[in-house]
């Protein structure tokens, strides 16, 4: 098998591999800037450098030449080489930063030679402390400037559309934006302009950057030049804590992180996953972090004289066990959501079977036109392939309608149909209406009973994509009755854990009285003598799994491994109507 | 003021697209088009040739904005191109530079008030041997510049009279 | 101390014919014969593969800059493989001090245009590009003209003296942009592009314009193949200096009484060329000499005895042969001034790629502005040398190189006068 030589190390290989990444993959590092393994290496950082040579062998007999104390003969390239677009070759010999001074010089010049422009103005960049101009230069940079003559001013906060902002001074020319948009969202919104160092990136004159994907382009800008205008300013990176999830508001499932601060999730950002959305997602799922914060629903609320009050636990279980007690089996319609997870559709399932009623119906959220060839889909909803593989009844508007009008008592799980216009307001009159819901909606609005559930962000559980992958969320934020410090899956910012009440960003506010599906599951079942027992989500997947065959080997152990498991789908019925 | 090709113009642009197996290598011809027929490459004429080319208007942008020679923006009816580059600042360039500074009464990068000339100083344009040396609007060389010299062509092109075409002799040669 | 014989020689590039820009006073005098003699004398010529041979045998050293056998790197183009293949040739001529490639365009296009063509022949290529900078808007006309005369007489376009070579033939104008010049930054341009140079590998010849196998001359190369078809490699190579023989347009700007483009033999003494041009202007002393365009290595008047106009002379100083256009300085020169304005050009014309240039040409012309206007200080002149050796061999052309390389052997070679300025600023303050 071919052989690499780095840093005096041997590894093997095979296929082709560009040595930066080759050396990332080891879990090993040279810096770098331009570089990003989903676009072309232009190689114009040039911060990536490292020696490389090739141990000469005999053409012969193919054995490695020998010099006369027996070392191996090394050709060295003229020049230092930018790893970023070096192919490894068999024989290749690299030494990095860390073992030849010579590369750790050129990288030091380099950055030099980037900074003197650069108006260093961390302390109110939103790069800060997720800079890669600030970490390596910190560790592979010069101690000061030798720069003592003006600076290139360049244009600064610049509106390039309505999500992106930009500082020119702080470009440092990487071209990973403008490759974006002609490599990957392939909108060709914008351009390097003028020349030398003078160049910055920009839109066509009198044009707006509202590509639907602008906003990676603040995700891979290595520097403070691109950012954020919703997120601008709101936050320094060391104040907020990083929890893988995915996006709920499209089919799709793009793989994201949530950032939080003070149970508040500020921002959105693409997760690496190969298989959904490698690095990217669109600006839409964004927006998604106001459904956690925002217009909430805190306290199960109760519908007395055509107003909704708010109401205790303990009464939402007495009243809904009394409803369905009261109610003909066959006049209740349980509606289930491709808007809530697995875990919180199977829990409600479990719970109407062990009271012999109808299996949950379900209908698909499909808003054409939405989707693209990217990372959008129109089926707007996170989990619709999920409710078909627990088996629910997929009906159409029509049908569902039709269902409404039958019954009497109407469960709907976190779906707003009547925002969505599956329904009217109208249709649910003269019934009895209880609503599952995160945020306050028309549909909350029309129902006699609210009970306040956790979001994506509130809870773990998994939803499975239109192309049928089942993948998982985990808990960001807390609740009411959840606590970050007891809960080892929950990731803690420096605030978190080193935080006072006496800080600015600790408050008690932004936790919400919400449960998990399951866990009212739990009480409302004790309250009628039936058997259901969900610990968390964990536990529940792992009864799926056992009991479905749609689910059988998905654990969430099995799920962080894979970063999600691809299930068998019946392709036509993701896209039916 | 919105903008439009000829059909004459569209008729060379598509004989210049005919030269490529693709169309965006016809950018920079079809600036030159362009910049023929307005004057300049202004934001809204760079909107022409993308839509005229069917290619994406940042790209017109960049590509108009890394040369030099197309205006980007309004310019003098005569703008004079003065080379001050090595081997004409050797023989005098910046002293034609600052003379035609004195006798237009602006600095170079600026445009006459009238809007008659502009002054610009330009990097080497390939005729050293004659410095110094201008150009004027991206057209004629005038060679072995004196003030006496640069005079005569500013009065020149006032009076609407284009400069010669200046053949440099060959000194070898006695014939040509 | 070379022998060459440069007093006898006759012009071939740019003789003395009037009207020879004309297509019939061209054949008149020969031309077309080497074209026609590739294509239908299979007896002489046994395939493209012997043009390769003998043009890589005559030894032409790229007149561009870099001196490359241009046979050598015909030979690198991959095999036919019935796609399109390229011949880009390089007309940008915008290094300062070089003024050469305009005079074939004027005099004698079609002795260029027959060097192209049978370029073309060597390699299989389908079409030819001229890149012409587009300041040469009266060139880029007399070319267009050129070409369709050959077009009309059907030396190009389909089957070539009924042969089954064919071929076309376009011109490009540049806008502009120096780095233009530079092989792969054209074929950005010729695609439409900002001039951005390509990271290489992959080679043009692998992957040129439009991802297809390309080759890159300069006109005046192309233009001696011509020549070296119709005399023979060993004609060629027996003019001049050995190492880089044949003719070459050499073009003399700067402080000397008869500036212009010379056509001489290579390795012709430094000095008798600056006489052939007349001598020093006003009877002035020589104080120093750019030898080949702005980036090449300033060479002080002390260092020139014996030095000839070719590579393996010229190495034994410290500089090169570059564009062969040689920039001459008188007593008065004031250095100072002289690199910064070279600065000055290479930071505006650095296409703001990649990180060392575009930072470091910069960066370079403020430390040099600085003490041209009497406010530097001898740790600048260290300071200038340090920024070079962070540029040189760093960046993805050579753009970096050629600014780096007059700042640093300029201040070798005259730090005494670059010290005497940056003292003023020192006792004025004292
Ligand atoms: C910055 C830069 C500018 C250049 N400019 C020119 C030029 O104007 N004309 C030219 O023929 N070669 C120029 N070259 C050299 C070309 O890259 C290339 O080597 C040459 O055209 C090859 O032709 P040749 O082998 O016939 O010399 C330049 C190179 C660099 C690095
Ligand atoms: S981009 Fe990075 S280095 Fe620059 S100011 Fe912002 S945080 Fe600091
Ligand atoms: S704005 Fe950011 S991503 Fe774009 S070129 Fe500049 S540094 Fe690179
Ligand atoms: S060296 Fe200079 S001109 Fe060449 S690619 Fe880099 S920035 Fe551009
Ligand atoms: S990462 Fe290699 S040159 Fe930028
Ligand atoms: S330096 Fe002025 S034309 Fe070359």
């Amino acid at each position: 098998m071919p052989e690499i030589f780095i840093d005096g190390h041997r590894y093997e290989f095979e296929g082709d591999h560009k040595v930066l990444q080759f050396i990332q993959d080891l879990g090993k590092e040279v810096p770098f800037f331009c570089y990003h393994p989903s676009m072309t290496a232009p190689a114009n950082c040039r911060q990536c450098m490292v020696k490389a040579g090739q141990y000469m062998k005999d053409r012969e007999t193919g054995e490695y030449e020998v010099d006369e104390n027996g070392e191996r003969v090394i050709r060295w390239f003229p020049k230092l080489q930018t790893s970023c677009n070096l192919m490894a070759a068999d024989g290749m010999v690299i030494l990095t930063q860390e073992t030849d001074e010579l590369v750790q010089r050129a990288q030091k010049d380099n950055l030099e030679l980037i900074l003197i422009n650069h108006p260093l103005d961390c302390p109110i960049c939103d790069q800060a402390g997720e800079c890669p101009l600030q970490i390596q230069t910190y560790k592979y940079g010069p101690e000061g400037s030798r720069f003592e003559v003006k600076k290139v001013h360049k244009p600064k906060r610049i509106q390039l559309g309505p999500r992106v902002v930009l500082d020119a001074e702080r470009c440092i020319n990487c071209t990973r934006c403008t490759r974006f948009t002609q490599e990957i969202s392939k909108t060709d919104q914008l351009t390097i302009t003028s020349r030398g160092d003078k160049n910055y990136p920009t839109t066509a004159p009198g044009r707006e950057f509202d590509d639907p994907y602008s906003l990676n382009t603040v995700d891979i800008c290595p520097v403070g030049a691109l950012t954020s205008a919703d997120f601008r300013f709101k936050a320094r990176v060391w104040e907020m804590n990083q929890t893988p999830s995915i996006d709920i508001t499209n089919g799709k499932g793009t793989n994201i992180d949530l950032w939080t601060r003070d149970n508040l999730i500020l921002r959105v950002t693409p997760r690496f996953n190969a298989e959904v959305n490698d690095h990217w997602m669109p600006d839409a799922g964004r927006e998604a972090y106001k459904i956690f914060n925002e217009n909430r629903i805190s306290r199960p609320q109760q519908k007395l004289d055509g107003e909704q009050i708010l109401s205790s636990w303990n009464n939402a279980i007495a009243t809904l066990s009394e409803e369905i007690a009261a109610t003909d089996n066959s006049k209740i319609v349980v509606i289930a959501s491709p808007h809530a997870s697995v875990e919180e559709n199977y829990a409600l399932s479990k719970y109407t079977n062990l009271l012999g009623l109808n299996q949950p119906v379900f209908t698909p959220h499909i808003e054409e036109g939405t989707g693209d060839d990217f990372l959008l889909s129109d089926d707007v909803a996170p989990n619709a392939n999920g409710c078909r593989l627990l088996g629910f009844t997929e009906l159409d508007k029509a049908s569902i309608k039709k269902e409404i009008k039958k019954a009497e008592l109407v469960v709907i799980l976190h779906d707003n149909l009547i925002d969505r216009e599956v329904i009217a307001a109208d249709d649910l009159k003269e019934k009895f209406v209880v609503v599952f819901a995160t945020n306050n909606s028309d549909t909350s609005k029309a129902a006699d009973l609210v009970i306040p559930i956790t979001t994506a962000a509130e809870h773990a559980a998994s939803y499975v994509n239109v192309d049928g992958r089942i993948q998982r969320t985990y808990r960001a934020k807390e609740t009411k009755y959840t606590e970050r410090r007891l809960d080892l899956e929950m990731s803690e910012g420096r605030l978190d854990r080193y935080g006072t009440n006496f800080d600015n960003w600790v408050t008690e506010d932004n936790k919400i009285d919400c449960l998990p599906v399951w866990k009212f599951i739990n009480r409302i079942s004790e309250h009628s003598g039936l058997e259901c027992n969900f610990n968390d989500g964990r536990e529940i997947m792992d009864e799926i799994a056992s009991t479905l065959d749609s689910f059988t080997g998905v654990s969430y152990a099995a799920m962080d491994e894979q970063a999600g498991i691809q299930l068998s789908i019946k392709k036509e019925t993701s896209t039916s109507k | 003021m919105a903008y439009e090709f000829t059909k004459e113009d569209l008729r060379e642009i598509e004989k210049i697209k005919a030269k490529y197996p693709e169309v965006m290598p016809a950018t920079l011809p079809t600036l030159w088009v362009a910049q023929r027929r307005f004057g300049h490459v202004e934001p809204e004429v760079q909107r022409l040739v993308a839509e005229t080319l069917g290619l994406p208007e940042a790209h017109v942008h960049g590509v108009a904005n890394f040369y030099t020679q197309y205006y980007k923006e309004k310019k003098g009816k005569h703008v004079l191109d003065v080379c001050t580059c090595l081997s004409c600042q050797l023989c005098g360039g910046y002293e034609i530079l600052h003379h035609l500074e004195e006798t237009l009464g602006i600095k170079a990068g600026d445009t006459t008030e009238d809007g008659t000339f502009t002054l610009n100083q330009v990097e080497c344009l390939g005729a050293c041997g004659y410095a110094p040396m201008l150009q004027v609007t991206n057209d004629k060389y005038v060679n072995h510049l004196t003030k006496e010299k640069a005079d005569e062509l500013v009065d020149k092109l006032k009076n609407g009279e284009e400069p010669d075409y200046e053949q440099m002799k060959m000194p070898q040669h006695k014939n040509i | 101390m070379s022998t060459v014989d440069w007093k006898n020689y006759t012009p071939v590039l740019l003789p003395d014919i009037k009207d020879l820009h004309k297509i019939d006073v061209y054949i008149k005098n020969g031309g077309y014969k080497a074209l026609k003699s590739v294509l239908t004398d299979k007896k002489s010529w046994d395939g493209p593969k012997a043009v390769i041979e003998e043009v890589k045998s005559a030894n032409i050293r790229g007149r561009g800059g870099a001196g490359f056998n241009a046979g050598l790197k015909w030979s690198f183009m991959p095999p036919a493989d019935g796609g399109p293949r390229y011949l880009a040739c390089n007309g940008d001529e915008s290094e300062p001090g070089t003024f050469k490639d305009r005079k074939i365009f004027e005099y004698n296009p079609h002795v260029f245009i027959e060097g192209a063509l049978i370029a073309a022949y060597a390699m299989e290529i389908t079409t030819i590009y001229v890149y012409i900078r587009g300041e040469y808007k009266t060139y880029i006309d007399m070319v267009e003209n050129a070409i369709a005369d050959a077009y009309n007489k059907g030396y190009i376009g389909k089957n070539i003296f009924g042969s089954d070579f064919s071929v076309d033939f376009y011109v490009h104008s540049g806008a502009g942009a120096y780095i233009c010049g530079e092989e792969t930054s054209m074929l950005e341009s010729l695609e439409g592009k900002r001039g951005y140079p390509r990271v290489k590998p992959p080679f043009p010849a692998q992957k040129g314009l439009w991802g297809r196998p390309t080759t890159i001359n300069n006109v005046e190369t192309l233009s001696h193949v011509t020549g070296v078809i119709n005399n023979g490699a060993e004609w060629f190579s027996g003019i001049g200096a050995k190492t880089h023989p044949g003719p070459v347009l050499y073009g003399i700007s700067g402080h000397v009484n008869n500036p212009g483009v010379y056509e001489l033999p290579s390795g012709i003494p430094v000095l008798d060329l600056i006489e052939i041009a007349g001598g020093m202007r006003n009877g002035k002393k020589l104080k120093a000499v750019i030898p080949g365009g702005s980036s090449t290595p300033i060479l002080r008047a002390d260092q020139l005895d014996g030095i000839t106009m070719d590579s393996d002379s010229l190495r034994t100083v410290g500089s090169m042969l570059g564009t062969a256009g040689m920039v001459v300085m008188d007593e008065d020169t004031d250095i100072v001034d002289v690199l910064w304005r070279i600065s000055h050009f290479y930071h505006h014309e650095s296409c703001g790629q990649c990180t060392p240039c575009r930072e470091g040409t910069g960066w370079l012309e403020k430390i040099l502005l600085k003490i041209k206007n009497g406010d530097g200080e001898v740790r600048d002149l260290d300071l200038l040398l340090d920024v070079t050796t962070q540029m040189e061999g760093r960046t993805i052309c050579a753009l970096a190189d050629a600014a780096a390389w007059p700042v640093r052997f300029t201040i070798n070679r005259f730090r005494d006068e670059f010290e005497a300025r940056c003292k003023k600023k020192s006792h004025a303050v004292a």
